[in-house]
């Protein structure tokens, strides 16, 4: 009985030790998926005691006049480029890098994004589109043949495909606001599981030499044993595409306009540059904006 | 034991967040260690409403679609598919009655504007009154959702009783170019001292004015405007002209406050055909009633008869 109660106590300093080091920002950063989770769904528990709660705020207060709880702030660690030196904090918003995992809304934006990737240029000629004449080649009676219409029959060597493909656009709808979710979903993820670094200001690196990234992916553990890496950049840095591109199984360097949201879950890390992650937020936010159109100061 | 595996999830966490090394040399067996990045894809899926299960037919009693495939008993529709429309030899009914009416092809489809939803968006700071409110401004501030061929302003409830935002008659000086304007729309817009222009504009046109591609307002056969600031080279595309003469007559019309009304001569009309009826004074009528005065009728007809008669 006693041992069991000290391993109770035990226990609930542990957890104690373990919150404070989450509310820590260098943890917080370091293991983002050790920290206390701040879904969007998350409401605050109010406590019993009334110490706790704020003047305005009592417990007679209906649910929907009670102001909505504060929305935290996640944190984010900048690294130099290539050598992966801790620099600064970033906050983002929860709705930003903390957003609930729904695999139906990634499943959807990426079967979106396949569909509008195919070219659907597959083309094949059907029999009227088979040159040649229209002439019957036997007669329809007293050959002791089998009747025969023209050579561009689709049962004849030399005729149309029957059914063949035509140019068709593939490319399927996806409502806007669900679309930006998903952008910020993928991120989100990433950033729990600890794999979106983000890059305060990508340099380029001295060597355009593929072993030359390859041994700075081994130093810094981003390369093919620990899952690849995508880079991505504001603009093209020549050293390290030209680097990457000569690698194999090792990583992809991309620009901030060429990635999309299936990009952001393939490969075993996301190295960001700032910039690119808030261009990224401020382009996906349309079903957090809610924004009235309107024409002034256009 | 749960002891212990609390104490190691910090160690187990760090291992799995691989960003930057940590530097024990513990932590450095670690990083050895291989592992396999598994990508969250392979997982995806939507809910599971929203696929449906195959029916597969002919595949027993128990499915409900077994012995018939869900296709009945005999005849055509059992064994392929009957001609739409068709009726089992019965005269068919679209035989009977025929069509009915047309499409208009050429007709022109106009998105309406009333002059309140422009009070509206002006009150709620959508739209800006001291710059020309022209489709650019409408469109982009969602006061018409499809502007389809062109938009046609109308005034619908001027004075009051106005359902949108209960707003008052118009007192703002507006500036209004759209393609369409009815006569109390004018009205409304001039008393408030604002001005109406309509022009010609089409559906690509509208397109590229909201892309800022074209000038919204000025076209090559607009009413030259000598602002200094002007600057047409902005524009990829000239912004195109009515070339239909029912176009064109509409726009030279000043009573539509057209924006080809300056064109109109002195004693022309807006019609490309008809001429105006010319301004005939007083005297002319008074002379003209004189000639054909009753004894001068009665003339005439005496006149006839005499040059009728055969004996």
């Amino acid at each position: 009985m006693a041992a069991q109660q000290a391993a109770t106590s035990l226990r609930g300093v542990q957890t104690k030790c373990l919150r404070s080091m989450a509310r820590d920002p260098l943890m917080q950063c370091l293991l983002p998926r050790f920290q206390q989770r701040n879904m969007a769904t998350e409401s605050s528990v109010l406590s019993t005691s009334t110490s706790s709660l704020t003047p305005f705020i009592s417990i007679s207060t209906p649910l929907s006049h009670r102001p909505p709880p504060p929305v935290p702030q996640i944190l984010a660690t900048l690294y130099t480029f290539p050598s992966m030196e801790p620099q600064s904090f970033v906050e983002y918003p929860a709705a930003h890098l903390n957003v609930p995992l729904r695999r139906d809304i990634l499943h959807r934006a990426v079967v979106y994004e396949g569909d509008k990737a195919r070219q659907g240029s597959a083309n094949a000629k059907w029999r009227s589109d088979v040159h040649g004449s229209g002439r019957k080649l036997l007669p329809q009676k007293g050959t002791g043949r089998a009747r025969v219409g023209d050579k561009k029959s689709p049962i004849r060597r030399g005729g149309g495909v029957a059914h063949g493909p035509k140019p068709r656009d593939f490319s399927t709808g996806l409502p806007k606001k669900i679309y930006d979710l998903a952008w910020r979903t993928a991120l989100s993820y990433r950033y729990r599981r600890g794999e979106l670094v983000v890059i305060g200001e990508m340099e380029d690196i001295d060597n355009a030499e593929p072993r030359w990234i390859e041994q700075i992916f081994d130093k810094v553990n981003f390369g093919k044993r620990d899952g690849r890496s995508l880079i991505v950049t504001g603009t093209k840095l020549p050293n390290l595409y030209a680097a990457l591109a000569g690698t194999y199984g090792v990583g992809l360097a991309k620009t901030g306009d060429a990635i999309d949201v299936k990009d952001l879950l393939e490969m075993g890390r996301i190295v960001i540059e700032k910039q690119v992650l808030d261009s990224i937020f401020k382009k996906h936010s349309s079903d957090i904006i809610g924004t009235v159109p309107s024409a002034v100061g256009i | 034991m749960a002891q212990l595996a609390c104490a190691q999830m910090p160690l187990r966490s760090l291992w799995r967040c691989r960003i930057s090394p940590p530097s024990t040399e513990a932590l450095r067996s670690y990083n050895q260690q291989q592992w396999r990045h598994e990508s969250i894809l392979g997982a995806l899926s939507d809910i599971p409403s929203s696929y449906n299960k195959r029916i597969r037919v002919g595949r027993g009693p128990s499915s409900g679609y077994g012995k018939t495939s869900g296709r009945g008993h005999k005849g055509q529709k059992q064994h392929g598919k009957v001609p739409a429309g068709f009726e089992g030899g019965q005269t068919p009914v679209e035989k009977i009655h025929g069509e009915r009416g047309f499409v208009n092809v050429h007709t022109k489809d106009f998105a309406i504007v009333p002059l309140t939803r422009i009070q509206s968006w002006i009150a709620q700071g959508r739209l800006a009154s001291d710059r020309p409110i022209t489709p650019r401004e409408l469109i982009i501030s969602r006061c018409v959702s499809d502007a389809k061929d062109g938009i046609k302003l109308l005034a619908r409830s001027k004075s009051h009783d106005c359902s949108l935002n209960a707003q008052g008659p118009l007192t703002i000086p507006l500036n209004i170019v759209v393609s369409r304007a009815s006569s109390s729309a004018i009205e409304a817009v001039e008393k408030a001292g604002g001005k109406v222009l309509t022009r010609y504009y089409t559906r690509w046109a509208m397109e590229q004015i909201v892309k800022n591609k074209m000038d919204p307002i000025q076209s090559l056969r607009s009413e030259p405007v000598d602002t200094e600031d002007m600057d047409t080279s902005k524009y990829q595309y000239r912004l195109p002209d009515a070339t239909s003469r029912k176009a064109i007559e509409y726009y030279r019309d000043a009573t539509h406050r057209g924006y080809l009304a300056y064109t109109v001569g002195e004693h022309e009309g807006p019609s490309l055909f008809h001429k105006p009826p010319r301004n005939i004074t007083r005297e002319e009528i008074e002379e003209k009633k004189r000639l054909r005065g009753t004894s001068g009728q009665v003339q005439k007809t005496k006149l006839n008869m005499d040059a009728n008669k055969m004996w």
